[in-house]
């Protein structure tokens, strides 16, 4: 017995020393120098910034920590280490890095990341006051839209990214394989889209003429943006929608919406033709317009731009059918500090240089000039060896002022830019609902529940695989199971706040 | 309670190398079993992460209502069990048969390649096995409506088709599973004692009566472990298989949703770790009730043949 306690005062005097020893080893690192102030914020101290982002580290990432540490020392006193959470692993990964209680300062956040559910529980630090002190240039800049969007129960929890993004979706289609038919070119219409397939059909070159995959078509939402329609989670794959048209719009899903049998007349068509595969649910290849193995694919400008500059030969042309264009939540990017993070003052000063700095944007971005990427003439940029480093995996820096264009950018997307610029006015019609966030905290059960049910019924009923007058009577049935009047009342009311809160 | 005490002194002291031996299984099983047991509270709070696993708040059972709204608790668990039934027979009996044939091959050159062929299954991720399934079975380019088509037969849509599912997934899954669990009842036969097969062989047994009395009653205790190591993870659904094979074919899901797919799919968007503590906490107590009954009913047979 005598033994046993020795041996515990033995431990507990060496834990003790060695918390000590720590102590004193951190705090010789203060002696080092470094005196530049920022919105009042002492760099005197080095630290060591710990970010986390959802990507696979590229090969050549050690040699552009390096220059872009070395500018960072001399503006900022403080270096960054990048921790990577791969793409094969995030899903369970990311929510984990919270609940860990390992301190890091800062993550990569988004809507599709579940920012505002995992902001409400407490995974981030609130950033009101934090922000406009450490970070006064970059709140700045922000739209009073993007500020909306990154509040949560009434507080600050992450920076939105400063580049506009737009809802605007539509066809990406080649045009090289038509060259020489009595095809018009137009692409206005869902009829104009069945013309050029039919073509493509006919061409029986043996591509799909429609490029459908694993996670569910893209079309339903494409037909409701097309009708003006806007989806309340702002993103693609939801199930609950309003007409931003009217005064006081009421949510309603789509059995319940007037033109869905046109919708599922279309796709039953589309279906027969074999414009797209019978089992394309079970099938992976998310690529088959970039590679070559379709023609046509639903998707957003960003996905145009990257195609055309990798496989100009397609000659691939784009177009929006989107009727009500407004700007995709600021928040589908974002950067959050952790509820564990030790330098939450340094990490918003560095947010600041890095979204107001050119040659630091630069670093971080696009690597070193030169080596990782190039620039041309007109300001555009151009990278030397993607296997070794394309751009940041922290997605959340793109700041419209200082990005640069991609060498190959089709000369038209930034008109269009500009005309969606002009249509997009801040409370008029899709816009107004932008900032608008769901809260399912209380109706978790019943959204998971919907979510599912709408995956199973709804996927399937829409590529046409399933009967329609069947399909939409087992989806409103398996919907009403699963508690969509409820969720539909919860949202309701939290929109009628919103709506009246903005007429305030 | 000291005489207890002082009895296992006395037996420690007896046979200290065997309890250092055990000491560190017991404390690997202690920490990686036990104390991670005390994170099933989660299932029934409202966890938050300032707050932490056990400074959040309860709330009851409200995490395990999801499982349960709309009906689709009792058909998940009711698909799990049936599937781990299906497999649990197949495989075994698969192994076992395989086993036997191979230790009763004469070449040595073709036992060993023909028992190197049938375990590679078992090296292929579930990953590429689902793209193996795609490649065999979808509409327009399948390999099957590929010889269906150049038979003059009409293509099969199997994607619509839920009935033939059970029967697809059995099928791979037998064919992964076989080659390794064969390995266990091949060292068991080995054990048998060659001298039964040539007294058996003089008295003018062929080969199956050979097996019949010989080869299966000596390989039984082996057959019964295997089986209740087996059912204790019975409502454990294979994730990989499920998710893999079936992928996102919402026509599907009625005869193939298993607990963890759902519980996959539905939780995907709202990261809430109650709800997923939940369901594995409902697994556990099920897989916990299932294994006791079933060690009870062998001990009831068969005294020694039981885990415990």
């Amino acid at each position: 017995m005598k033994k046993m306690k020795r041996l515990i005062v033995m431990l507990m005097v060496v834990t003790m020393l060695g918390a000590s020893l720590s102590g004193c080893s951190k705090k010789e690192d203060t002696a080092t120098s470094g005196n530049s102030e920022t919105g009042g914020l002492d760099t005197s101290k080095e630290v060591e910034l710990v970010m986390y982002v959802i990507s696979n580290e590229p090969a050549g990432q050690a040699t552009v920590d390096e220059n872009f540490n070395k500018i960072l020392k001399e503006k900022l006193n403080c270096s960054l280490k990048i921790n990577w959470i791969g793409w094969a692993e995030y899903a369970n990964k990311y929510p984990l890095l919270f609940s860990s209680g390992e301190s890091f300062d800062m993550a990569y956040c988004a809507n599709w990341l579940n920012f505002s559910s995992l902001a409400k529980k407490g995974a981030f630090m609130n950033l009101d006051e934090l922000w406009p002190k450490y970070a006064p240039d970059n709140y700045a800049k922000h739209s009073d839209t993007a500020k909306q969007q990154a509040v949560v129960d009434g507080s600050y929890y992450c920076v939105p990214t400063l580049l506009a993004t737009y809802s605007a979706y539509g066809p990406i289609y080649r045009t090289d394989i038509l060259e020489g038919t009595n095809w018009d070119g137009e692409m206005n219409t869902f009829e104009d889209m069945e013309e050029y397939l039919d073509l493509v059909a006919a061409t029986g070159n043996g591509m799909e003429p429609l490029e459908i995959y694993s996670a569910g078509s893209e079309l339903d939402d494409m037909w409701m943006y097309y009708n003006g329609q806007y989806a309340i989670k702002g993103s693609t794959n939801d199930f609950l929608f309003i007409d931003p048209a009217e005064e006081n719009p009421k949510l309603y899903t789509y059995y319940e919406y007037d033109k869905v049998g046109e919708f599922l007349d279309i796709m039953n068509r589309w279906n027969e033709k074999g414009f797209f595969g019978k089992s394309a649910l079970a099938d992976t290849d998310s690529e088959k317009l970039r590679n070559g193995k379709a023609a046509l694919r639903v998707h957003n400008v960003d996905t145009y731009q990257g195609y055309t500059i990798e496989h100009p030969e397609y000659k691939l042309k784009y177009s929006n059918l989107v009727k009500d264009v407004s700007n995709l939540s600021f928040t589908q990017d974002a950067m959050v500090i952790s509820n564990t993070a030790k330098n939450p003052e340094r990490a918003l000063a560095f947010w600041n240089l890095l979204t107001t700095d050119q040659e630091v944007y630069d670093a971080f971005n696009y690597g070193i000039l030169g080596e990782s990427y190039e620039v041309n003439e007109e300001g555009q940029f151009k990278i030397l060896d993607t296997d070794k480093y394309a751009t940041t995996a922290m997605w959340a820096v793109r700041t419209t002022d200082l990005n640069r264009d991609q060498e190959g950018t089709p000369q038209e997307i930034n008109a269009y830019k500009e005309e969606w610029d002009a249509y997009i006015q801040d409370g008029v019609g899709a816009q107004k609902y932008r900032s608008f966030v769901i809260d399912t905290s209380s109706i978790e059960t019943e959204y998971a529940s919907c979510l599912s049910v709408h995956q199973q019924y709804w996927w399937p009923l829409e590529l046409g695989y399933t009967d329609k007058e069947k399909g939409l009577t087992e989806y409103k049935e398996k919907m009403e199971a699963a508690g969509i009047d409820k969720v539909r009342q919860v949202i309701q009311e939290q929109l009628d706040a919103y709506i009246a809160d903005l007429s305030k | 309670m000291m005489k207890y005490f002082s009895s296992f002194v006395h037996e420690f002291k007896k046979n200290r190398p065997l309890f250092i031996m055990i000491a560190p299984m017991v404390i690997l099983i202690f920490v990686l079993s036990y104390i991670p047991m005390s994170g099933l509270v989660l299932a029934f709070k409202n966890y938050r992460f300032d707050q932490g696993v056990f400074g959040s708040a309860w709330n009851g059972f409200e995490n395990f209502r999801y499982l349960f709204s709309s009906g689709t608790g009792w058909l998940i668990t009711k698909n799990t069990i049936l599937y781990n039934v299906l497999n649990l027979i197949t495989s075994q009996a698969l192994a076992i048969l395989i086993a036997i044939a191979i230790t009763e091959m004469k070449g040595k050159y073709f036992k060993k390649i023909s028992q190197s062929v049938i375990f590679l299954p078992y090296f292929i991720s579930w990953v590429i096995v689902g793209t193996f399934v795609y490649n065999l079975f979808n509409y327009e380019t399948g390999l099957l409506n590929s010889i269906l088509e150049s038979l003059g037969h009409e293509s099969v849509n199997f994607y619509s088709m839920p009935g033939v599912w059970p029967i697809i997934i059995c099928l791979f899954n037998s064919w992964k599973w076989c080659g390794y669990n064969s390995v266990i009842y091949i060292a068991a036969i080995t054990g048998i004692d060659g001298e039964c097969y040539e007294a058996a062989e003089i008295d003018g047994a062929n080969i199956f009566q050979r097996i019949k009395f010989i080869t299966l009653p000596s390989i039984k205790p082996t057959i019964i472990t295997m089986l209740l190591l087996q059912v204790g993870r019975i409502l454990r659904g294979d994730f990989e298989m499920f998710y893999q094979i079936v992928g996102n074919n919402g026509q599907l899901y009625n005869a193939t949703d298993v607990i963890d797919t759902y519980v996959f799919r539905s939780l995907m968007q709202n990261s809430n770790l109650g709800m997923t503590a939940a369901a594995t906490f409902y697994q556990s107590i099920l897989c916990f009730i299932i294994i006791i009954v079933v060690n009870q009913v062998v001990k009831k047979i068969d005294k020694d043949l039981a885990l415990f």
